[in-house]
């Protein structure tokens, strides 16, 4: 099966040395999960049968042998057991996936819509540059309200009165989805903010460098158990912690913290002021320059430090001229004046770390990513390119090697070696279809080489792209939970190639027990144009509630889907009941069928008989109760029109004639003429034939009947004529 | 329709499918109570929940929930012997009943209930609470109608109308203690009258629908002024409304065969329509100036006139009774919205 390492994260174990495999598959990454199933069945078991079940369930079918002679006679011959199975992710339930997966359904669509209006002017005026410039607009705004919908960074409210002891700001747990999401923003969507790249993952490390902890220590986890430690200290600037931390959080950049540490010195309180005067100013100088460093960005948010330069060369002489400043406090005198020994160490320490010294950002940083970052910051601020990003990162891991590794770290490699199949398989491994689905459109902005590679047609996907592919593997996940399965066509019906055969399917294979699920899903259809499969899927729901006993339903949805067929054979069905009940009090019961009915212009499949025969038995019913000639004339009009009907059922027509024997032998003058009798004549010897085949239905009727009526014909005939 | 200010919109995700929602009528000024028909997908559970609504911050909190054996079809509620009532119906067929206490409303304390397969074969579609909360309506797909009566300890029913699967029922609601309307396939309603016996008093049949396929009535709302006069809404964005001094004449107010001169707010299943009792009527023109302001939830998730425009279907909503100025509504996206009217 091509393709399939992009689904290992799913599957593990599976197809490890696979030569279409498109990324190398390393099996120790995911340990295996072991789920024990409780059959309760004795040995031998003879078969296991696994298919999906309902959402992220697995239905296990146990099956012993065929039972021979010697098996117990109450053993039970096999059991169906459900395996749920818990999603790998642990920061996103089941919910939480669904209310993404739902949000991401709108910025979708407009995305796909705007991609199909772009494709179609630019058929009609040629203009490339124009294309390119207005399209990573649309995608920007698309991932932005992609990132919204992942939780927010945003802090939460400031307590009222600021605890001076906490250096590190609350802020909402972040989510490894949108860490990486937003990096896959940074580097394919965001072309504006292409020329502050290295600030962009500055502000996205400190943002989420959190998340890393969970691998092996970083400067987040550091700054952490400092915090806890915090209240305890007396004198601070006593404890090399103390000195560390301010290092390493200025190593990549989070100078706010750096200041607000730097500001609990124990010089700065008022009764020490005065014996450490020098000190102080040290410690104040060092702030001030950490708070007016130099920044390429355009600018920074609210109550962050750093000097914003958008253009190159303005912020080069910047630079040049804080490491100058920098450089001569490092050569100043007043060190010497310092007498606390640590300090005198921990300024110099961080003056060393500002003027980008590699040895003490190594030593500092935890993580070789934050090593990574230092450099964007202190050592080489204009580097551009993945090319050169990439290489500094290898120097990196080099020095800083990873014990383990973390999802976000694969796919920020996967970017920086601008390997496209490799932030795919990562995204998958680690969030999944949903986050493949989406990201696809991030990547393929990126480059021209990764929409081609994305959007070629494979033959060894059966013809459709990679982009269509996972695609096509997202929807099946929606279609497969019973709350998701109607935002699966949005992305079907972006699938070019395979989506609307599986659109069917799925339309195919949904409940029709309800009318809300039957409704939602015909309304699909209709949106789609798939009348086909709306005429099916309503002779399927017709002939659902026909053997269940709702013939009303099924006659309707029978006659939605114009299925003459099938309602001419449930035509016949009912007929037997007719015959059996119309002529009493439950004729009520029949009333709205045969309204259902309507008139002949729709398809009845013979079923307007009933709507004829409803007619003469009223007309009659009239006739009985007394009433007029005219009532009379007009039941016979209604029986003359019956037995014309070639709808009208054999077996029908002896119980019609005798019911109206009280017309043929009407009193006063004969209601029928020659013709009409002849007619009926004529149908009763019809009959007469009918009789000798074997399928005949005798009608449940006195045995003398058809002798009488074929009297009161005879009579009528006689009379009709001599009036003639 | 002008509004000058557009209403305050607060989205309420639930992380749980919402079969229907309602307003819980207050025992007193001060409460805000939600009933909501609530389907778990993760533990294929169903059941109702109240909740408490704090207008200032909009939030919904929870306060009981009452686990239903089936998914639930219908949600009506009502008041009794100052007790708010509610009445659930489910998809295998059953009927239940719940009080709310009447120190703690919110509370759902005693449940009676009709079984599955005693009343209804199959799914009850609809049921309807009078006014009052002496008697409800129930009616299904097997195409029976019954008169549930809610006793003290227990619910006693009488079969109204049997039409043993011939005719399906789709909607009711009560007219007056004594009449109640129905509504089914091919658009056909049904009026029925307690003190008549041997089925229903007048019908009506969706022939004016021709040439164009008729559809399902999906809820039906009777004016407590205006009680000949019945409005039900249903497939193809059909509202109309039947005025049983004419019975073959029903005013349409939209659809797909409304014609030009009718505006049609959209072509998708009506889901539920209900009498806006805060609209001016001064703001309908033409046609339905014989008709009162009414409000309607769709498949396309709009709601006219555009109060509330959603990317998924609308599935219900109520309109609070007491403040008509709000409106909660269940989404497709299990979420609830509650719109404030300015």
């Amino acid at each position: 099966m091509p393709g399939v390492a992009y689904d290992s994260g799913d599957t593990p174990g599976a197809l490890g040395s696979n030569d279409t495999a498109m990324v190398p598959y390393s099996p120790e990454i995911r340990q295996p999960v072991v789920y024990s199933i409780h059959h309760g069945l004795n040995p031998p078991i003879a078969r296991l049968s696994i298919s999906w079940s309902r959402g992220n369930t697995l239905r296990v079918s146990v099956l012993r042998p065929p039972s021979g002679e010697d098996s117990e006679k109450d053993e039970v011959g096999g059991k169906v057991v459900e395996v749920r199975l818990s999603n790998g992710d642990g920061e996103n339930g089941d919910a939480n996936w669904r209310r993404i997966a739902y949000g991401s359904v709108p910025p979708f669509a407009l995305l796909q819509s705007r991609r199909s209006s772009v494709a179609s002017l630019s058929k009609v005026s040629m203009g490339p540059s124009l294309y390119n410039i207005d399209w990573w607009e649309y995608v920007m705004e698309y991932s932005k309200d992609i990132n919204s919908l992942l939780g927010s960074s945003k802090s939460l409210p400031n307590p009222v009165i600021e605890d001076p002891k906490m250096v590190l700001r609350k802020v909402e747990e972040p989510t490894a989805l949108k860490a990486a999401w937003e990096l896959m923003e940074i580097f394919y969507a965001d072309k504006q903010s292409q020329p502050w790249l290295p600030e962009r993952l500055v502000d996205w490390l400190a943002d989420h460098d959190s998340l890393l902890s969970s691998t092996q220590p970083t400067v987040h986890s550091k700054l952490v158990d400092f915090q806890n430690e915090i209240v305890r200290l007396q004198v601070i600037e006593d404890d090399p912690k103390y000195w560390d931390v301010l290092s390493s959080a200025l190593s990549v950049g989070w100078i706010e913290i750096v200041v607000k540490m730097l500001r609990l010195h124990g010089s700065y309180q008022l009764h020490q002021l005065g014996n450490r005067e020098t000190e102080n100013g040290l410690v104040e100088t060092v702030s001030i320059l950490i708070s007016k460093m130099p920044r390429m960005r355009p600018e920074v948010e609210d109550g962050k430090l750093g000097e914003c330069f958008k253009a190159k060369p303005d912020f080069i002489k910047a630079w040049e001229k804080w490491r100058a400043q920098i450089t001569k406090l490092d050569c100043s005198a007043y060190w010497r004046q310092c007498d606390h020994r640590q300090t005198r160490e921990g300024l110099k320490n961080m003056i060393q770390i500002m003027l980008g010294n590699t040895d003490n950002l190594c030593n500092v940083t935890c993580h070789w990513i934050e090593l990574f970052v230092s450099h964007f910051l202190y050592v080489r601020p204009f580097t551009v390119g993945l090319e050169s990003m990439h290489s500094l990162a290898q120097k990196c891991m080099q020095l800083k090697p990873m014990s383990s590794s973390h999802g976000l770290i694969a796919i920020l490699l996967g970017i920086l070696g601008e390997n496209t199949e490799v932030v795919l398989a990562e995204c998958s491994r680690a969030f999944g279809p949903w986050m493949v689905a989406h990201a696809i459109e991030l990547l393929t902005t990126g480059s021209d080489e990764a929409e081609l590679l994305l959007q070629e047609e494979r033959d060894s996907l059966g013809g459709i792209s990679i982009a269509e592919l996972h695609r096509l593997v997202y929807a099946q996940v929606l279609s497969s939970h019973p709350l998701t399965w109607q935002i699966a066509p949005i992305y079907l019906t972006s699938c070019t190639k395979q989506g609307m055969a599986l659109l069917e399917i799925l339309l195919y294979k949904l409940p029709i027990q309800h009318n809300e699920t039957l409704l939602k899903n015909i309304e699909i259809c209709r949106l789609y144009e798939l009348d086909t499969v709306s005429s099916n899927i309503m002779k399927i729901a017709g002939v659902y509630h026909w053997k269940h006993g709702r013939k009303g339903a099924g006659v309707f949805w029978l006659q939605q889907a114009r299925d003459e067929v099938r309602l001419s054979r449930i035509a016949q069905q009912l007929f037997d009941s007719v015959g059996k009940s119309i002529s009493d009090e439950s004729f009520k019961q029949w009333e709205g069928l045969i309204e259902l009915l309507g008139s002949e212009s729709k398809a009845t499949g013979g079923l307007d008989f009933l709507h004829k025969y409803r007619d003469f038995k009223k007309s009659l019913k009239q006739v009985y109760d007394g009433k007029t000639t005219d009532a009379a004339r007009q039941a016979v009009e209604s029986l003359i029109s019956l037995m014309k009907n070639p709808s009208t059922p054999q077996r029908f027509w002896l119980p019609l004639l005798h019911d109206s024997l009280k017309l043929l032998n009407w009193p006063d003058r004969p209601l029928l003429d020659v013709s009409q009798t002849t007619l009926l004549l004529n149908k009763l010897q019809e009959l007469s034939m009918a009789k000798l085949r074997p399928d005949f239905i005798e009608a449940d009727l006195p045995p003398q009947s058809l002798v009488s009526v074929r009297l009161a014909l005879a009579a009528n005939l006689g009379r009709a004529t001599l009036e003639e | 329709m002008p509004i000058s200010e557009p209403p305050q919109i607060h989205r309420l995700p639930q992380s749980k499918y919402i079969d229907s929602v309602r307003w819980l009528p207050p025992l007193s000024a001060l409460d805000r109570l939600a009933v909501i028909a609530v389907f778990d997908s993760d533990s294929d559970s169903s059941s109702v929940e109240t909740h408490s609504f704090t207008p200032n911050s909009a939030t919904l909190t929870p306060q009981s929930q009452w686990v239903s054996p089936s998914r639930i079809s219908s949600l009506k509620t009502s008041q009794s012997h100052h007790k708010p009532l509610v009445a659930a119906a489910t998809f295998s067929g059953s009927l239940h009943i719940l009080y709310g206490d009447s120190m703690d409303p919110a509370y759902l304390q005693s449940e009676l209930s009709v079984p599955e397969k005693e009343s209804h074969e199959g799914p009850i579609s609809c049921v309807d609470v009078m006014d009052g909360g002496s008697e409800c309506v129930s009616v299904g797909e097997d195409g029976r109608v019954n008169l549930v009566s809610l006793g003290d300890s227990e619910l006693s029913y009488r079969r109204v109308f049997d039409s043993g699967g011939l005719v399906s029922f789709t909607a009711a609601k009560w007219a007056s203690p004594s009449e109640f309307a129905t509504g089914g396939y091919g658009f056909s309603l049904q009026w029925w009258d307690q003190r008549k016996h041997g089925g229903a008093v007048s019908q009506f049949k969706g022939g004016w629908s021709q040439p164009s396929t008729p559809g399902i009535v999906h809820s039906i709302d009777i004016h407590p002024s205006r009680k000949h006069t019945c409005l039900a809404g249903g497939s193809l964005g059909t509202v109309f409304a039947w005025d049983l001094r004419w019975p073959q004449q029903p005013i349409l107010l939209s659809g797909v065969g409304a014609g030009e001169a009718t505006h049609s707010p959209c072509e998708s299943e009506v889901w539920e329509v209900q009498y806006d009792h805060y609209a001016k009527s001064s703001n309908v023109g033409n046609v339905s100036s014989r008709i009162l302001p009414t409000m309607i939830c769709s498949e396309d998730g709009e709601e006219p006139i555009e109060l509330l425009a959603e990317p998924c279907a609308i599935n219900s909503f109520d309109i609070d009774r007491q403040y008509p100025s709000d409106v909660i509504c269940s989404l497709e996206w299990e979420s609830i919205v509650i719109l404030t009217r300015p």
